[in-house]
């Protein structure tokens, strides 16, 4: 156990008051790129039909709406007319159902995101989007944070301060960092075989989802690769959803510059569906971001999943060694799909023989990274879930399965199913 | 590597996709986005108009078309069974009739339009012998049923006699302040007994003896028997009206359609419930939602892999056949330019039917553009100027093959059938696959 | 026969023709307005809504630009609700060369048009989709104007001065005794009755069609030529400000930002009939070339829509040219009382919108003069109704109204989802209107303008049209089915790219699942 961790504070810059930008400067090329794509739309309201927000509340008008629609009308003054879409979560979903190719997620993103700035971004979107703080001052006092944020009394002061849900899942802190394992483990035989991989771990996989962490290097070592974990932080994408994109792009081009410190010809692999969603394509397409590193970086970056399938299409994965009866509820998280692989994971758990994987075949589970922490917008992200909570309830009670971290905890919290990512079956399988 | 990729998830992808996997082929199917079939009517036609009215569209597909239509590989022995295909794979809960028949539906605007297989929720709509109710939800703004009932009395029924109609309005809200509620939003609400009873509540004290009662096509969507319990409450036979997209009826079709192919279930019937129950899952495909295909590669006249955007590093998918069912012009699959030239959008394939002059100044004039497409072999695969198939293994289907005017013989949902079940057959007949090793894990 | 007496007629519910109206009524005439369509269904309706801030013609004609610069300041304060003040820039793109824009400022000065050379560097802060290659902006006043709100503001002030405005009416004669006009006959083309207005003056103001008004009157040989233009509309705003070649005035050379789309002109050709104005496809491939130049991918994004209007150029021998004192810049008066013993006829034609109230005033006051009465013009002064808060248009407007006017936009039926209209708006607009058809909608409302050209708001439109009095189901589907025709007139010459799935979506949806084509013809035909 490392009480050790380095803590970072929070920096003046994340407690002071944003100013608000001059519009002329938030749009650039590159949000004219992507405002240009609202030129495919032909209104045919597949978007509509798809989005889960819109699904549960009337409130919020829909991705056609705020989208493609509404975008004809923005640009000609600094101020933001825009409400409604405060609604929109982000999940991303409009996208990728549309048949069209309209960029609908990404403009309302930045629609968004105006509105935020001009409106003046609340302390609490600023504490909630540092993921790495909230990790790093929490795993040092596990057992106290925990207990904490079991207590309704705390959390109902915290909702009341900050505006924080008081039933929002919350993670679960851990008593080791993932890198403090990683430094004292000692690799499996295997490893180096067939190369080098980076494990990319984003903060959830550093300090809460530590045992995926361990899982995926343990399988990536056994399949015959060195796992190299040079230091790095966070992904920035819970700063970019809420609207703190300066921020943000500092963390991805951080970032970059990390994962590109070791073997730059190696694939990098996550675990975590969302973080990998940003690097590959989000930070290019929200933030604006276009450099050669990021490019590089964006390129090998690999979902664990698709890399295993990946190995599988090619005939080198092993025959698993063991088997075991389940029946596995699957839910692909919004930003996985968005990514434009399919579910790679469904079929990857079915390769272990006696597992069977329903899918949930619904959009979103809700959370979508932090919006279904925040006070106003609790009940609308529960509704959202809701038919993932009731199909993993009716399927398996016990066990299910899920690409990304956030979701994980909310799916936990309301159904109290242990839910797992999907590597944890073929890591079993392989009885590791 | 898959047996098959096919390109294109409305009626004509899902349709070879299944029949593929139906003879146990592995199958990839990417598809930019969600296919048509919630943009259309939800019901299955065969053929309408010619442009006369057709009576039995089955009967009616070569009888009246020419040698430059997708329908001339096709007999009337072909499409009977490719309807009994489709209605026992979706199930007699969404689709009845056996093909022989044209049934005339009331539209929105009170025209009635011919269509091959409906949806069981519509057929009372046939007005003959019917006094007919149209009920509109004030919340609702894609159906005037005043509009609809006049227009319908504007017309006679095959005998001659006058169609009785008449319209009544409720005000059913189905969210709190909501006044702009979509046909996806009254649907989701009428999945739910409470709301159905309401409007049961709102409607009866309107009706009158012997009324059918018509509805916007808004009765549950996955509730494929709300109309039924709404009808037994009201103790009147109910029919739903199709609207404008977003189509209900057709999200309906969709959605089992998609289920089948992702989850991969060889037995049809099980696709009612859910496959665990059942556990008949055969391989399920490999389904990219999302997925833009952008490139391919070839090796003589084979082509070997598609390549699809995915974020960060493309995709590459290699397979033995592909069947490519992108849709027309509607779907981008085709495209014009800015001046003037027709292109198929991913392959680059030969066009047929192209012009000088393909864009009518009158609107209801013919339009030649909308016939542009390819032109296939019996076995579906496009063919290049001189007749010769451009690769070997490249079949399409559905909307892409041109030579036919979907929309005003209403011949779309049919031509998607056929076309995908024989480039699906003929993969499998034409022993393209070793079988033994197709489907080798 | 119905009779009106009157003081003057105007005839032609173009922009002079309202500005005219509404200057004779505020000046205490009893003035009647016949327009055979319409208001602005013409020119004043079919251009590319550029409010000139004078800047085009400072080198060309310096004192049309002159008179521009203090129109476009004077409308800005009495037609607010009509006009957005986008600003303008004049740019040498990499194609042209320096020569026009190197004297272009000190000309601007000398006819006292406000322009400001600016910075390469702010000109793409304002403008990032500008030709890379750009070499000199400069910025001037340049703004939008809504051509049917400005006729429809004038036309309502008007009637506020006891004028009276009759559309769908066709003038079929107009009447002299004694070298004296005495009276105007039209045609009420929708219930086929003859009006009868008594009067001592007639103002000609139909533009291209001027020659056959002056035929009515015996006033043979007055040839107005219909100078053909084409305008395109693309899907969303390329630009937030008007774009202005700066060259000496060419073809497509202007790219305006109205409402969300923005437009690029035009042309110029002579039209042998202004009611017969094709839009020939070579100029369509001229007016995309253009926009390449000044915004790289032009061709690439989305044409919604096409149209061709006609500017009035009067070629008359009899005019002469010398008598100038009431006459705008541009524009021509013809006294038929000189030219053919018809005393009270004036015909006028040509000239610009944006001075459209300044020739109102001179040909009005031109009236006063032969009538020996003088009285004071006061159009400068008085805001038209709908504009006297003195809020210019922004085009947010709409959709900060939809986002605020209820909890959220449900809480409101949006018919036209493209153009934001509402249930409410599209009733206000109805109630206003009699026997209107969708057409005469959409010009005030936007209706079925935006992307789906009416394909998903065409049929709401027409079942709402129908729930009011007078308009049954044969009407109302047959506004519906004319709707779609008029659309499709400026759709088919600029269909590619984005907007064919377009069309191919609303004729799957029009042709396939809603089968209008097959709905019974109607008895009689529908204006």
């Amino acid at each position: 156990m490392s009480l050790l961790v380095e803590t970072p504070s929070i920096d003046d810059e994340t407690l002071r008051p944003l100013p608000v930008h001059d519009s002329a400067e938030i749009i650039d090329l590159e949000h004219l790129k992507i405002r240009g794509t609202l030129d495919a739309c032909v209104k045919c309201t597949i978007c509509e039909t798809q989005c889960p927000v819109a699904r549960v509340t009337p409130l919020f008008s829909g991705p056609k709406f705020v989208g493609p629609q509404a975008e004809r009308f923005r640009g000609a003054s600094s101020i933001s007319v825009d409400h409604s879409i405060d609604y929109c979560s982000s999940c991303g979903t409009c996208t990728t159902v549309c048949p069209q190719g309209v960029k609908v997620a990404e403009i309302n993103h930045h629609a968004r995101t105006a509105m935020k700035q001009q409106q003046g971004i609340p302390l609490r979107d600023r504490l909630i989007s540092r993921t790495t703080f909230m990790g790093a001052v929490m795993t040092p006092v596990a057992p106290i944070a925990n207990w904490a944020l079991r207590q309704d009394w705390i959390r109902v002061i915290v909702e009341k301060v900050i505006g924080i849900a008081r039933n929002a899942p919350m993670p679960v802190a851990q008593r080791q960092t993932f890198d403090g394992w990683f430094k004292r483990h000692t690799p499996h035989p295997n490893s180096g075989t067939k190369g080098q991989v980076i494990f990319f771990h984003g903060c959830a996989g550093e300090y809460f989802e530590v045992e995926t962490s361990i899982k995926s290097v343990e399988l990536l070592e056994f399949l015959g690769y060195e796992v190299l974990n040079p230091k790095h932080g966070c992904c920035g994408l819970a700063l970019q959803s809420n609207g703190l994109y300066d921020d943000a792009r500092k963390y991805v081009s951080k970032l970059t510059a990390d994962l590109r410190s070791v073997n730059r010809d190696a694939p990098i692999v996550t675990a975590s569906g969302s973080c990998g969603g940003e690097l590959r394509h989000e930070a290019h397409e929200i933030l604006g971001m276009d450099d050669e590193a990021l490019k590089d970086v964006s390129f090998r970056t690999w979902d664990i999943c698709e890399f295993i399938m990946d190995l599988e299409e090619r005939g080198e994965l092993p025959e698993r060694t063991r088997s075991f009866e389940a029946t596995i509820p699957y839910h692909a998280p919004c930003q996985l799909k968005s990514t434009g692989m399919g579910m790679p994971a469904v079929n990857m758990m079915e390769l272990v023989p006696g597992v069977t994987v329903i899918e949930s075949e619904q959009p979103c589970c809700g959370i979508a990274g932090t919006y279904g922490l925040k006070k106003e917008k609790y009940e609308i992200a529960q509704a959202v879930g809701k038919p993932v909570f009731d199909f993993i309830k009716r399927v398996n009670p016990e066990i299910a399965a899920c690409d990304t971290e956030t979701c994980r905890w909310q799916l936990r919290t309301a159904t109290g199913a242990n839910v797992v990512h999907p590597i944890w079956l073929l890591h079993r399988a392989y009885g590791l | 590597m898959r047996d098959v990729v096919v390109i294109g998830a409305g009626l004509a992808g899902l349709t070879a996709a299944t029949r593929l996997m139906q003879q146990g082929k592995s199958v990839a199917l990417v598809s930019k986005g969600i296919g048509g079939i919630q943009l259309g009517q939800g019901t299955i036609d065969f053929l309408g108009y010619t442009p006369d009215l057709i009576h039995d569209p089955i009967e009616g597909i070569n009888q009246t078309v020419d040698d430059s239509h997708p329908y001339f590989h096709f007999s009337a022995d072909d499409a009977a069974s490719a309807a009994e295909w489709i209605r026992d794979l979706m199930g007699n809960d969404l689709l009845v009739g056996d093909g022989h028949k044209n049934y005339r539906l009331p539209t929105a605007l009170g025209s009635l339009r011919p269509t091959a297989l409906p949806q069981p929720s519509m057929v009372f709509g046939e007005p003959s012998g019917r006094k007919i109710v149209l009920v509109g939800f004030d919340r609702l703004k894609d159906f005037y049923p005043d509009l609809a009932a006049e227009n319908l009395r504007r017309q006679t029924n095959p005998d001659g006699t006058p169609i009785k109609a008449r319209a009544i309005h409720v005000d059913l809200e189905v969210r709190e302040g909501e006044v702009d509620s979509s046909a996806v939003q009254f649907a989701r609400a009428l999945d739910s007994p409470d709301v159905q009873e309401e409007l049961c509540r709102l409607v009866k004290p309107h009706l009158l003896d012997g009324e059918v009662v018509g509805f916007p096509a808004v009765l549950g969507l996955a509730d494929t028997n709300a109309w039924k319990r709404i009808s037994q409450r009201l103790d009147h036979d109910v029919f739903e009206v199709v609207i404008q997209p977003p189509s209900v009826p057709g999200m309906r079709l969709n959605e089992r359609f998609t289920r089948l192919v992702k989850s991969g279930m060889k037995d049809p019937g099980a696709i009612h419930s859910i496959p665990d129950e059942t556990g008949v899952l055969a391989s399920r495909s490999r389904f990219i939602l999302g997925g833009h295909v952008i490139g391919f590669d070839t090796d003589d006249d084979r082509v070997t892999s598609v390549t699809v955007a995915s974020a960060g590093h493309p995709t590459t998918i290699q397979a033995k056949e592909f069947v490519l069912a992108t849709g027309g012009f509607e779907a981008g699959s085709l495209a014009m330019d800015s001046h003037g030239t027709v292109s198929e959008t991913l392959f680059d394939l030969p066009l047929h039917g192209v012009t000088d002059e393909m864009i009518n100044g009158d609107y209801w004039g013919e339009q030649p553009l909308f016939r542009v497409g390819l032109k296939v072999d019996e076995q579906m695969r496009p063919l290049d100027t001189t007749g010769q198939a451009v690769y070997s293994n490249l079949r399409a289907a559905g909307g892409l093959i041109g030579g036919a005017n979907r929309w005003r013989e209403k011949s779309g949902d049919g031509i998607a059938l056929l076309t995908g079940l024989r480039a699906a057959d003929s993969i499998v007949s034409a022993g393209a696959i070793d079988s033994e090793e197709g489907s080798k894990k | 026969m119905k009779t009106i007496d009157a003081d003057v007629v105007v005839i032609g519910g173009g922009s002079t023709g309202a500005g005219v109206v509404r200057d004779a009524a505020m000046r205490g005439y009893k003035t009647v307005l016949i327009e055979r369509a319409d208001l602005a269904q013409g020119t004043s309706g079919r251009f590319h809504g550029l409010l000139h801030s004078g800047g085009r013609y400072v080198v060309s004609d310096p004192e049309s630009a002159t008179e521009c610069a203090e129109e476009n300041v004077i409308l800005k304060r009495i037609q607010a609700d009509a006009i957005e003040a986008t600003g303008g820039l004049f740019v040498t793109t990499s194609a042209d060369s320096e020569d026009f824009a190197d004297g272009y400022e000190e000309a601007c000065v000398n006819a006292r048009v406000p322009v400001e050379e600016i910075s390469l560097r702010e000109a793409f802060k304002r403008e990032p989709l500008l030709d890379p290659g750009l070499k000199r902006a400069f910025a001037v006043e340049d703004g939008t104007v809504d051509g049917w709100k400005l006729v429809w503001g004038a036309a309502r002030s008007a009637e506020l001065y006891g004028a009276t405005i009759l559309t769908y009416h066709s003038v079929t004669k107009i009447d002299h005794k004694d070298g004296q006009v005495s009276a105007v006959y039209c045609l009420d083309r929708r219930t086929g009755e003859t009006v009868r207005v008594g009067c001592s003056f007639v103002l000609s103001c139909a533009g291209p069609w001027g020659g056959e008004i002056a035929a009515m009157a015996g006033c043979h040989d007055v040839e107005v030529v219909p100078g053909a233009g084409i305008m395109i509309a693309m899907n969303h705003r390329l630009t937030q400000s008007v774009l202005n070649r700066c060259i000496y005035p060419a073809d497509g050379d202007i790219l305006v930002p109205a409402h969300p789309v923005c437009i690029i002109g035009t042309t110029d050709h002579k039209a042998g009939n202004a009611d017969i104005l094709p839009i020939p496809q070579d100029q369509v491939q001229q007016m995309l070339d253009a926009g390449e130049e000044m915004i790289p991918g032009f061709r690439k994004s989305r044409a919604i829509h096409a149209w061709a209007g006609a500017r009035p150029l009067v070629k008359d021998s009899r005019v002469s040219a010398e008598d100038t004192r009431h006459m705008a810049r541009g524009m021509q008066i013809i006294d038929h009382k000189e030219r053919d013993g018809v005393s009270g006829f004036l015909t006028i034609a040509g000239g610009k919108l944006t001075t459209y109230r300044l020739m109102a005033e001179r040909i009005v006051d031109a009236m006063c003069e032969q009538m020996g009465d003088k009285r004071e013009c006061r159009t400068a002064d008085e805001a038209v109704p709908g504009s006297t808060d003195h809020r210019l248009y922004t085009l947010d407007r709409r959709l900060n109204q939809v986002e605020t006017e209820t909890e959220a936009p449900s809480g409101q039926q949006i018919i036209c989802e493209c153009e934001l209209v509402t249930r409410k708006k599209l009733l206000e607009v109805m109630d206003g209107l009699t026997d209107f058809n969708l057409d005469d909608v959409r010009r005030q409302v936007r209706l079925g303008m935006g992307p789906c050209q009416g394909g998903f708001c065409s049929s709401r439109a027409a079942g709402i049209a129908h729930e009011l009095e007078n308009v049954d189901a044969e009407r109302a589907s047959e506004l519906l089915r004319n709707f779609l025709k008029n659309r499709w007139i400026g759709l088919w010459p600029i269909l590619y790219g984005q907007q064919v799935r377009q069309t191919a979506l609303d004729s799957w949806i029009f042709l396939g699942t809603l089968d209008l084509e097959h709905l019974p013809e109607p008895a009689t035909e529908v204006i």
